[in-house]
């Protein structure tokens, strides 16, 4: 009865705050705007499971806000309102107080959070949204995690907010619980505990239980497959919410009407102790009555340093406040706690290496944008705080009458915040030391964490606690506040890809980012950071003056009268105030505007659409008219790196290597680079130029015949002018630059400008592009064969210049090196014809100089990035010795390893020359027992110096498997030679696992080895998985002599190219007839096996041998591009082993028996016998080293069961 | 030196009118501001503190003009709301030190020695290190004092300070005022006739939003001298006798009623005089008998103007 009216009274009041409206704005909007706003022309299906958990988890983070501020509000309005008493008085139970309230407000919090559901739906349904593309509408699809995530989750989550705001009777306590959650996942989901078990049941959110669920769901799956109720989520959810009931049951023990917060006990204690009444007049201090003519009179100031001091105290006084806060030290700790959570393995970034703890990586990774989250809730949390402690304890009016002016307060408070912030700088600085320490790691640069935490991390959180101090006291509702806070960050994040809103003039905080690097430190980011940070410094200024004008002195409420009296404030100082920040935003403003407008162009992605449309309609045609080759490029390149400025000055030669004449050419130069002049060697005029994109349709005056050839004189000028919106150039930079042979002259019309997305294509009425020819077109694919557009071989003779610390590299062999008016030459000369497209580097580089027989091996790199020089060099020797030995000879003169800055993220194979990241070889941790990742990744690149820069294969499906799936199969051999089997077989079954993860992402449309084009889950991983599949089938010798007969083919620079099939062709070949099959299943389709093994038991023979019984199940089935499968009959060849019972430590186990056994579709039983002296079997199973493909990864061997009797004869 | 408030008004939104029309002239010495509960005594104690704008009207402290000039007033201003709290964690001598820099003594000694005083005066100088939650709600109220004298103001307004108060601290409460000394005007807002009329040289009542008297209480008292009669009658006589007579105040006792009548001579036989003092004072105002026109302007002399 009494909880009824409780409950009635909580659900009434809560209904009638102005915060309740909000929220149902956002919760049931914001879904919906994701929708609405999310781009169409990315392809991912917005209403899957998948995608809708993203929406979720994005709308859910906000959700948790909302949670705290209800159960927060729920629990400490009492105490709050100093009603608590009458409470405590009323003969009410506390299964009545607390129940009542939980339910009532736990009722009220799902119904918001059906917004998210209802919000996705009804936006599917948008009519206008017909472009999109939406997965068929089932009720199921929302209504499953609805049941299973978001309403447990938000018990969950509400039994720990509605605890600890009981029992503390604090709002921040609440919101500070609700960031210790979010804290508790990301350490969850971050924490690998290396079984699946423990991950599933330690995730408090499930998210982490759902995402394996679902990890290896294809396309097709993902947009029809329900998420149902499957037995391991089902298990999750039962801990948790045991977990939740437990904490309640708890508060509900705990619970006292009588406490007044937290540490109730101590304090009543303390209370016990506390002076009586009238102390003061028998204690032993001085009895005073009448005086006041005693008080001595104080001098009082009013000057400006009055106004410091007072500033200062009040910044003091609000400081100790928070920091004694126990749930802040919490908080602190936690962050502790975070910094090694995610800097553990800082860095994982090729083949899921560790990383060394660089200091840029610890202070600009780990404490960037994992922890801007938490720093924008706790920046609105303490903000909040700050503004609203007075009032909270009912000081305000007595504050509001001292005789300081109102922006002392708030300057105090603001500084108060400042320090916070400062502070927990200071504790992460701390703590990624101790990471770095803790990991080995002594390199510690405190002046780059000085650089990174206290500038450029500092001035934005700064920024953002101006914005949540103004908004606190603007909106003057401290949950509303809340909401807003973090929603205006969450709404930064997204203006971009949701809203279309790019320009950072625009976007609060924003800026074109930055990427700091050993070689060039934060490079060319930092002038443009700076500006940005100004311009909204400006801002923030501005918000400042703002809240001093809102600042509410007096409790007296009202927006008119607030307003009436801001515009009164709004005067003097403060109008001066905002005519400083708004000078301030106009000029910091109009200075960036010139930048990135005038000096630079402003494109949006429609106008970079509108431009590749253009192109299309207009050069299409000359796609398949000839076009002459350039077979040599001669070219001086002076580097000023200081000026970030390059000159090209150069000559083409160009051959009509077609068999027409030739009378058109259309060239065009990327307006990465300036052009200065472009001449053809031969008469011509130009029938069409359109500056603005620095292409050129010429007609030549007679024909260029075919074999005749011209040359193409050129001259480009790379300098930055000012700075852009994002994207700043990082091509040319004062130490580390690295661009490639694009910004030279491109002859002739390239596909690679067209929009790519289909969609936005259609848009523009364009029909899909074909994508490469398949086997199955056989003229296209035949005349594919003979033809490279745009990247024949060409002689290259290249003279770099650069300035006088550093060393210039590109492909070619280095002819000669000297020194001229300060600067360094390099003059590099190819031998053979290589790829156009070399790299250009140049750095203060450190070398290291090696030899293999009579190639020279150089290492060139950043001087402190000395971790794995031994390795990369190592790795270049084995993978020559094994390569020339296996396929053929070493066809350059020299072979080098160049370290680049982290701009980009790869590693590049050209001629002679090797391009790493820095963030890649260079800075991995190999520790003992890893797979030795670096010299992997060198002898991959190494062996693209044969599949690749020898072996070129034709612009055709399946151009993958002959370069990257042989390279990798190639390193994978070498490794295994060098590290011996183990090492191979653990980066087998972590290709095996990325490929089955790979086939999981919607991006990616599946395809056989042959057919495979753009997919690198394929080309990589399940290439290395069948090419090494393959071996352990038929030997390797045979699979040496395939692809030395491959290589013997197509090795030669000229065509035909090789082609899929050809390495197919040799593969079978070498493959004996009995399992041809393989061949098909492996390369030519998309194969999955089913293998179970459903029990084993195993009886003692009489003459003491065991004879084991295998009962299993196996099904092969084929599946189609987006996963659809269909049961293929099998008759294959699969490993049978039986174990002995693992001993712990001893490393390999030994089977006691291992061989290949026929395995036919459906169920089956299969006997081997093992021989006494092997051991006893304790476990067995079909295909125990995975060799087959199998769509779940799940434990291959079962426990034998030992039967007692005799066993058949 | 004297406050003077000229036709000040007050409407809320909500349209309640908290005061209308008020003009009150008032000198050095202990000020009483008497009326019930929502007679618009916060309001006019809010305004004067410059925490709150009235609608019209204009306040003067001396050459100040409290309505444009809040930081002059705020540095002569002390101030003790009807409500406050404290900062539960903080102790006594800590949070009047805050106050004290806030007030403007930024010289380190000069603030602790007029905190340690203060601190003595109150008579909390014992508990100064102790948290303030702990303290009673007396202690409390004598740290509000404490925090309203920093800086020797020459205006303090104490809004309904002994609301909370045992007899014991109210009489401890309310030396401490007295003591405050001749120097400053003293405005006391309390809805008890007893704080007054111990304490006060002058006073007004207040009701409804209006000043319905404004007087000296020993003066306010001679004139009603006369004018209150009572009886001792049972509790069933005593609906008759308030149809028929101008019933001011009642007053059980033992089961009978005393009831007080307003008029100028005997009411009708029974009726004894009353020996006056602040209450009948304070209940014939509120019964609308008695009032003297004082300093409120006429609504005809305005319309004059």
């Amino acid at each position: 009865m009494k909880f009824g009216a409780i409950f009635r009274y909580e659900l009434g009041y809560q209904l009638r705050s102005p915060a309740m409206w909000f929220y149902i704005v956002v919760l049931f909007l914001g879904p919906m705007a994701m929708v609405q706003f999310s781009d169409p022309t990315n392809n991912r299906v917005m209403n899957t499971p998948r995608t809708y958990s993203e929406v979720t988890s994005i709308v859910g983070f906000l959700a948790l806000y909302v949670s705290a501020g209800l159960f927060g509000d729920a629990a400490t309005r009492d105490s709050a309102t100093g009603s608590q008493s009458l409470f405590n008085t009323a003969p009410i139970t506390k299964w009545d107080y607390l129940g009542g309230r939980f339910a009532a407000v736990f009722l009220l919090n799902a119904g918001l959070l059906l917004g998210l559901p209802l919000g996705v739906a009804l936006a599917t349904q948008f009519p206008w949204l017909d472009g999109y593309n939406f997965a068929p509408f089932q009720l199921g699809q929302y209504v499953q995690p609805f049941v299973m995530m978001t309403l447990p989750n938000l018990f969950i989550s509400s039994a720990v907010l509605f605890t600890v705001a009981s029992l503390t009777r604090q709002a921040l306590a609440t919101y500070l619980s609700g960031l210790g959650l979010i804290i508790l996942y990301l350490i969850v989901v971050n924490q690998g505990f290396g079984s699946d078990t423990v991950e599933n049941l330690v995730d408090p959110f499930g998210i982490g239980s759902l995402q394996k669920v679902s990890k290896l769901w294809t396309p097709v799956e993902q947009e029809s497959r329900l998420l149902g109720y499957p037995p391991t989520l089902l298990l999750n959810r039962a801990v948790w919410i045991t977990i939740a009931s437990g904490v309640l049951v708890w508060l509900y023990r705990r619970f006292s009407f009588t406490s007044t917060g937290i540490g109730g006990k101590r304090r009543a204690a303390r209370d016990r102790r506390a002076p009586a009444e009238g102390a003061g007049e028998t204690a032993n201090a001085p009895r005073v009555r009448h005086a006041i003519a005693s008080v001595p009179r104080a001098s009082r100031l009013f000057g400006a340093r009055t106004r410091a001091q007072q500033t200062f105290a009040v910044a003091r006084h609000a400081l100790a406040d928070v920091l004694r806060n126990r749930v802040f030290i919490l908080v602190a700790l936690a962050t502790v706690l975070l910094v090694f959570v995610f800097g553990w393995d800082v860095g994982s970034i090729v083949f899921d290496t560790s990383t060394w703890p660089v200091t840029h990586l610890v202070a600009g990774e780990v404490m960037g944008l994992p922890m801007t989250i938490m720093f924008t809730v706790l920046t609105s949390l303490v903000a909040g705080e700050l503004v609203w402690k007075e009032r909270d304890v009912r000081v305000g009016d007595i504050a509001a009458v001292t005789p300081v002016p109102d922006w002392v307060p708030l300057a105090g408070r603001f500084i108060a915040l400042v320090v916070v912030l400062v502070g927990m700088q200071a504790l992460l600085m701390a703590s990624g030391i101790a990471l770095q320490a803790a990991k080995g790691y002594y390199r510690f640069e405190p002046g780059l964490y000085l650089r990174i935490l206290f500038g450029m991390n500092l001035v934005e959180y700064l920024i953002f606690g101006a914005l949540a101090m103004a908004v606190h006291v603007v909106v003057n509702q401290k949950n509303l506040a809340h909401v807003f806070v973090v929603g205006t960050y969450l709404l930064t994040l997204v203006a971009g890809s949701y809203f279309g809103l790019r320009h950072n003039l625009l976007v609060f905080n924003g800026d074109p980012g930055w990427v700091y690097s050993d070689l060039s430190g934060f490079g060319p980011f930092l002038g443009p950071f700076l500006w940005f940070k100004l311009y909204w410094a400006a801002w923030a200024l501005m918000l400042v003056v703002v809240a001093t004008v809102f600042w509410n002195r007096s409790s007296e409420g009202g927006i008119g009268a607030r307003v009436r009296l801001a515009r009164q404030r709004m005067s003097g100082p403060a109008l001066r105030m905002v005519a400083v920040a708004a000078l301030l935003v106009v000029a910091s403003g109009g200075f960036i505007f010139y930048n990135t407008n005038v000096l630079n162009a402003y494109v949006t992605p429609a106008q970079l659409d509108d431009a590749a449309a253009a192109y299309e309609r207009t050069y299409k045609r000359y796609q398949s008219a000839p076009h002459p080759t350039i077979v040599a490029n001669e070219l001086r390149v002076e580097l000023y790196p200081e000026r970030r400025a390059v000159d090209l000055r150069g000559t083409y030669r160009l051959v009509n290597l077609t068999g027409r004449p030739i009378d058109t050419l259309l060239v065009e130069v990327k307006r990465d680079v300036r052009m200065e002049s472009l001449e053809l060697g031969r008469a011509a005029t130009v029938v069409r130029e359109e500056p603005a994109f620095q292409r050129r349709l010429y007609a030549l005056a007679g024909t260029l015949q075919p074999g005749d050839s011209m040359t193409m004189t050129y001259h480009f000028v790379h300098e930055p002018r000012g700075f852009t919106n994002s994207g700043i150039p990082t091509d040319v930079v004062s130490n580390g630059t690295y661009f490639e042979g694009d910004w030279l002259p491109i002859i002739g019309y390239r596909s690679s400008l067209e929009i790519s997305n289909e969609k936005t294509r259609a848009g523009y009425g364009f029909r899909p592009r074909p994508g490469l020819p398949s086997v199955r077109d056989s003229a296209l694919y035949e005349a594919m064969r003979n033809d490279l557009p745009g990247s024949q071989p060409v002689m290259m003779d290249v003279t770099m210049g650069t300035a006088g610390d550093q060393i210039a590299v590109t492909s070619g062999k280095l002819v000669r090196e000297w020194r001229e008016n300060g600067r360094r030459y390099f003059h590099y000369r190819t031998d053979v014809p290589i790829m156009n497209g070399a790299p250009y580097l140049s750095a203060r580089y450190a070398v290291k100089e090696d030899r293999w027989k009579d190639v020279p091996l150089r290492l060139y790199h950043h001087p402190t990035h000395t971790f794995n020089a031994d390795r990369i060099m190592h790795s270049m020797k084995a993978s020559l010795e094994y390569y020339s030995t296996a396929f053929g000879p070493y066809p350059f003169s020299e072979l080098r390893v160049v370290e680049f800055p982290r701009y980009a993220n790869f590693a590049r194979a050209n001629p002679h020359t090797i391009t790493f990241s820095e963030g890649s070889a260079f800075i991995t941790r190999i520790d003992s027992g890893d797979v030795d990742r670096t010299f992997f990744v060198v002898a991959h690149e190494t062996a693209h110096q044969w599949w690749g820069n020898q072996l070129r294969g034709a612009r055709v499906k399946g151009v993958g498997l002959v370069s990257e799936t042989l390279a990798q199969y190639s390193s994978m051999m070498v490794m295994e030679k060098t590290f011996g089997r183990e090492m191979v077989r653990d980066f087998y079954d972590f290709q095996m696992q990325q490929y089955l993860s790979g086939r999981a992402s919607a991006s990616s449309i599946e395809a056989p080895m042959t057919e495979v084009e753009s997919q690198p889950h394929l080309y990589y991983f399940k290439g290395g998985v069948v090419m090494y599949t393959l071996r352990e089938a038929i030997g390797e010798a045979n699979m040496t002599l395939a692809l030395r007969r491959f290589l013997q083919k197509f090795g030669d620079p000229q065509p035909p190219y090789a082609t899929a099939s050809d390495l197919v062709q040799e593969l079978r070949a070498v493959t004996p007839d009995s399992i041809q099959y393989t061949i098909t299943d492996l390369f030519e389709t998309i194969t999955l096996w089913e293998l179970e093994t459903d029990s084993v038991s195993a009886v003692k023979a009489a003459n003491g041998d065991w004879q084991v019984t295998l009962d299993v199940t196996a099904k092969k089935t084929r599946a189609d591009s987006v996963g659809r499968l269909t049961e293929t009959p099998m008759r294959d060849l699969i490993d049978v082993g039986v174990y002995a019972e693992p001993v712990p430590g001893a490393g390999p186990r030994k089977p006691l028996y291992f061989a290949k056994h026929w395995v036919e579709s459906g169920k089956q039983r299969i006997t081997v016998t093992v021989p006494a002296s092997a051991g006893t079997p304790a476990r067995a199973g079909l295909d125990p080293d995975r060799t087959v493909i199998q769509r779940e990864w799940g434990t291959p061997l079962a426990p034998v069961t030992v039967k007692t009797g005799a066993a058949r004869p | 030196m004297q406050l003077e408030i000229r036709n000040v008004s007050k409407t809320y939104p909500n349209g309640v009118r908290a005061l209308h029309d008020v003009s009150l002239t008032i000198p050095r010495g202990m000020y009483g501001l008497l009326g019930p509960n929502g007679a618009g005594k916060s309001t006019l104690m809010r305004t004067l503190a410059t925490l709150q704008e009235p609608d019209t009207g204009s306040i003067r402290l001396g050459d100040i003009d409290v309505l444009r000039e809040k930081g002059r007033v705020r540095e002569t201003l002390g101030y003790l709301p009807q409500e406050f709290g404290v900062y539960p964690r903080e102790t006594a001598e800590r949070l009047l030190d805050h106050f004290a820099t806030l007030e403007g003594i930024t010289d380190k000694g000069q603030r602790r020695e007029t905190v340690e005083a203060l601190l003595q005066q109150t008579n909390l100088w014992s508990v100064r290190k102790e948290k303030l939650g702990t303290f009673s709600g007396g202690m409390r109220q004598r740290f509000g004092v404490a925090i309203a004298l920093l800086g020797h103001p020459t205006l303090v307004i104490v809004d309904e300070p002994t609301a909370g108060l045992d007899p014991a601290e109210r009489v401890r409460f309310l030396n401490l005022l007295s003591a405050l000394g001749e120097n400053s005007i003293i405005i006391l807002s309390t809805h008890i006739v007893e704080d007054v009329s111990e304490l006060c040289t002058r006073m007004a009542i207040i009701n409804g939003g209006q000043i319905l008297l404004e007087a000296e209480p020993l003066r306010a008292i001679d004139e009603v001298r006369g004018r209150v009669w009572r009886k001792l009658v049972p509790k069933e006589e005593v609906a008759a006798v308030e149809l028929e007579l101008p019933v001011i105040s009642t007053k059980m006792l033992a089961g009978r009623v005393y009831v007080n009548v307003y008029g100028p001579s005997q009411p009708a036989p029974g009726f004894e005089e009353v020996d006056p003092d602040l209450k009948d004072v304070y209940f014939s105002v509120m019964g609308g008998h008695h009032q003297r026109p004082s300093t409120r302007t006429e609504p005809l002399a305005r319309a004059a103007l």
